[in-house]
């Protein structure tokens, strides 16, 4: 066993050490100089064909698969080697996808334990196995290692049951490759959209060096100064009926915080009444025009005495209002402090000022509003995309349980027959405690275990039922070597 | 030559006074259907408003337009800001057994397409069969620069003249600074100005192209409505229009210009 062991290790060192040029290799292939280490020279296919990998250290055998693979036109590319050795080293060169082994390699070799090695290069790897003793074929193991066929030397074996048995595994093989190279660029995808979502963001930090709420006060602060208003409130309004909530009504204060107020219904306040009147509107006596019926003053309108109103129409579906309350008459001091001066009206011309004030505003909000549009396209079409290559990567993982479908039920039939006639040893001798239908069920499962958990799982497992078994004997007394 | 058939025209005309036409007990606005495309209209404060002056109003009735569905949804009694209201109480106090539709073109979005008004318009002539439609509202011409929606407009406001049937629209408040869709499309409708009257049933002929006539700018409810504003004018020529033809329903809209121009020009010799 430790030989074994430093065999395969002495093995898999010196085929991870090999060069890229492996003309030097012993195989069948190099007679006709197909095995140079140059792909393309190989290749009956295209760039993207599977890659089949013969393995048999009888020459007859191997130009003779060789022979009937190539002249099916199976649009794959075709490798040979005649021992493990050379075996993976085309591995180390070649993505195998399907390799057809000889049970019985010779040199103390068997393609079983070739392909254990084969799944450290390749965890996808399916094998046809060839031999001449079906019934002696390891189930358990097999089938957890990827054997998907047995093909009989000396019976039904011939250029349509081979070429039957490849095409099937092929079909099988195929859909799997094209999930395994979609993923891989469904990450590659992914890794590049991530990296452009840093850039949307700092350009969008670079598209607005002012804050919003920064230009509403210099808004503010330019009309609080040329109309002398002593107070001002921004409301901005925006109707969705496809949203929900479908209204977002807010109001902001001259320094652009918003404030915490409950508002009256837009239908009922001055801001809609504003907005229906298209212009900037004057008003004194704000506390009358509240009796009227049809109104009703915000709670930061009450107690004011005069109004100068002007519509922002930002968008449809978006409606800003300035309002600015309390025109205080000039003290005529310079220096002397705001409010000091008595309770004015505003003017016509106040209201002229206002109406290009809120053009101004107007445009700003627009813009920024735009920008934000902008922004926001870009960042849900990130986000769909990272989203699509979810729903991708989720669905190719479904596609990819697939290989998780049993054996052709030949092959089961084969290995339930095996087992049935003694073929038993493989678990023991304890025919008599598990049946042949156990058998397959359980080799069935550490297969899927495999399949879905890679080969490191079913190591783990393996302790597991080990030490369970150790477990076991201690308890019974009963100590097996 | 001229003498004569001025002289017969003047008999004519002579005839066309307020106390005539306004001021004639018929003359309440009974039998004619009004539709203001506004911002709807608060049904139970004007009933209640007009119930306590002593008049009972026909029932509001109206349609919410919006641009994603053809057919209005149901009005619910309920303005969406107080514009509409004001403008219906204009009308009201001028005409107040004119039957009234309330055309919301703004509903809860508070904002309006010109799709939307064209719709309104048709709905208004089409299906309430309204004599008299008002428009207190407008584009002006800066934002309404594509030349197939200004057609369109105009269509629509010709079909509304063929199909006898008087639209009042107000010019821009900056009129003649600023040109205002649809009532620089003058020729087919009454194109109203502000102007300050003590009498809400007066008003003038004053060619300021387009617009022609001018009324009384000023509303009587809502927060708005001390301010002199076309919106407030137009619907006190309609109301002058309701109260003449619930003498005459049948006039014609060339028929209803003249009429108010020879009042207005028989007030000015006077």
């Amino acid at each position: 066993m430790r030989e074994q062991e430093t065999w395969k290790a002495a093995l898999l060192i010196s085929a991870y050490k090999i060069p890229t040029d492996i003309s030097a290799m012993p195989c069948y292939n190099d007679t006709r100089g197909e095995n140079r280490g140059d792909a393309s020279a190989m290749s009956i296919g295209s760039e993207s064909a599977e890659t089949i990998l013969i393995v048999d250290d009888e020459e007859p055998v191997r130009r003779t698969f060789h022979e009937w693979l190539e002249g099916a036109n199976l649009d794959c590319k075709i490798l040979t080697a005649a021992d493990a050795e050379s075996a993976l080293m085309q591995a180390n060169q070649h993505a195998i996808d399907l390799a057809i082994l000889d049970w019985n390699l010779g040199a103390g070799n068997d393609g079983l334990r070739l392909l254990e090695d084969l799944t450290l290069f390749h965890p996808d790897v399916t094998a046809i196995m060839v031999t001449g003793f079906a019934h002696q074929a390891t189930p358990l193991q097999a089938m957890r290692m990827g054997v998907r066929d047995y093909l009989d030397k000396n019976q039904d074996l011939d250029r349509t049951t081979f070429l039957k048995a490849v095409r099937r595994q092929l079909d099988r093989i195929r859909p799997a490759r094209r999930a395994r190279q979609l993923h891989q660029q469904l990450i590659a995808f992914r890794s590049a959209v991530e990296k452009v979502l840093p850039l949307v963001q700092a350009a969008s930090a670079l598209h607005d060096p002012v804050p919003l709420p920064a230009a509403v006060n210099n808004l503010f602060r330019f009309l609080q100064r040329t109309t002398d208003a002593s107070d001002g409130v921004l409301l901005v309004r925006s109707y969705d009926a496809d949203r929900q909530p479908a209204e977002i009504y807010r109001a902001y204060d001259m320094d652009g915080q918003r404030l915490d107020v409950p508002l009256v219904p837009f239908a009922l306040s001055l801001a809609g009444s504003v907005v229906s009147m298209q212009q900037p509107s004057l008003m004194d006596r704000l506390d009358q025009a509240a009796s009227s019926g049809n109104l009703e003053l915000q709670p930061f309108e009450r107690g004011r005495r005069s109004l100068l109103a002007a519509p922002l129409s930002v968008a449809h579906g978006l409606q800003a209002v300035l309002e600015l309350f309390d025109k205080q008459e000039a003290s005529g001091a310079a220096s002397a402090p705001r409010g000091s001066g008595r309770e004015s009206s505003f003017t016509e011309s106040d209201r002229q000022l206002v109406a290009a004030a809120a053009d101004f505003g107007t445009e700003m909000l627009r813009q920024a509003l735009a920008e934000r549009q902008m922004h926001r396209v870009l960042f849900d079409a990130i986000e769909a995309a990272l989203g699509a290559s979810d729903s991708m990567a989720q669905s190719l993982d479904v596609a990819a349980t697939r290989p998780e479908a049993p054996p052709p039920a030949a092959v089961l039939k084969r290995l339930r027959e095996g087992l049935a006639s003694g073929g038993s040893h493989a678990l023991g001798d304890s025919a008599d405690a598990v049946d042949a239908d156990a058998t397959l069920r359980l080799a069935e499962s550490i297969r899927v275990l495999a399949v879905r958990h890679g080969p490191s799982a079913v190591q783990h497992c393996i302790r597991l039922v080990e030490s369970l078994r150790q477990l076991l004997d201690e308890m019974t007394g009963e100590i097996r070597s | 030559m001229s003498e004569p058939s001025d002289d017969a025209f003047a008999e004519v005309f002579a005839l066309l006074t307020p106390q005539r036409l306004l001021h004639h007990p018929r003359a309440t606005g009974e039998g004619v259907s009004v539709c203001i495309l506004d911002s709807g209209v608060e049904r139970a404060l004007l009933e209640e408003k007009f119930r306590r002056l002593g008049h009972e109003l026909h029932p509001i009735q109206g349609g919410i337009f919006t641009a994603s569905q053809l057919e209005p949804l149901p009005y619910d009694g309920h303005q969406s800001t107080p514009h509409g209201t004001t403008v219906a109480d204009i009308l009201l106090t001028l005409a107040p057994r004119i039957r009234l539709y309330s055309a919301d073109v703004f509903g809860p979005q508070g904002t309006c397409e010109v799709e939307v008004v064209i719709r309104a318009l048709r709905w208004a002539m089409d299906v309430w069969h309204c004599k008299v439609i008002n428009l207190s509202l407008g584009v002006p011409e800066q934002r309404l620069q594509q030349v197939q929606r200004r057609q369109q407009l105009l269509r629509v406001i010709e079909e509304a003249y063929y199909k006898d049937v008087l639209v009042v629209a107000a010019a821009h408040n900056e009129h003649p600074l600023m040109r205002s869709y649809p009532a620089v499309f003058a020729p087919p409708l009454l194109s109203v100005d502000k102007a300050a009257f003590a009498d809400p049933l007066d008003f003038a002929y004053h060619l300021s192209e387009p617009i022609e006539f001018q009324a009384n700018g000023r509303g009587y409810l809502g927060p708005f409505a001390a301010e002199p504003a076309t919106s407030w004018a137009a619907p006190h020529l309609a109301g002058i229009a309701a109260r003449i033809l619930s003498l005459r329903p049948c006039l014609k809209p060339f028929e209803m210009k003249t009429i108010l121009y020879w009042m207005f020009q028989g007030r000015c010799k006077v």
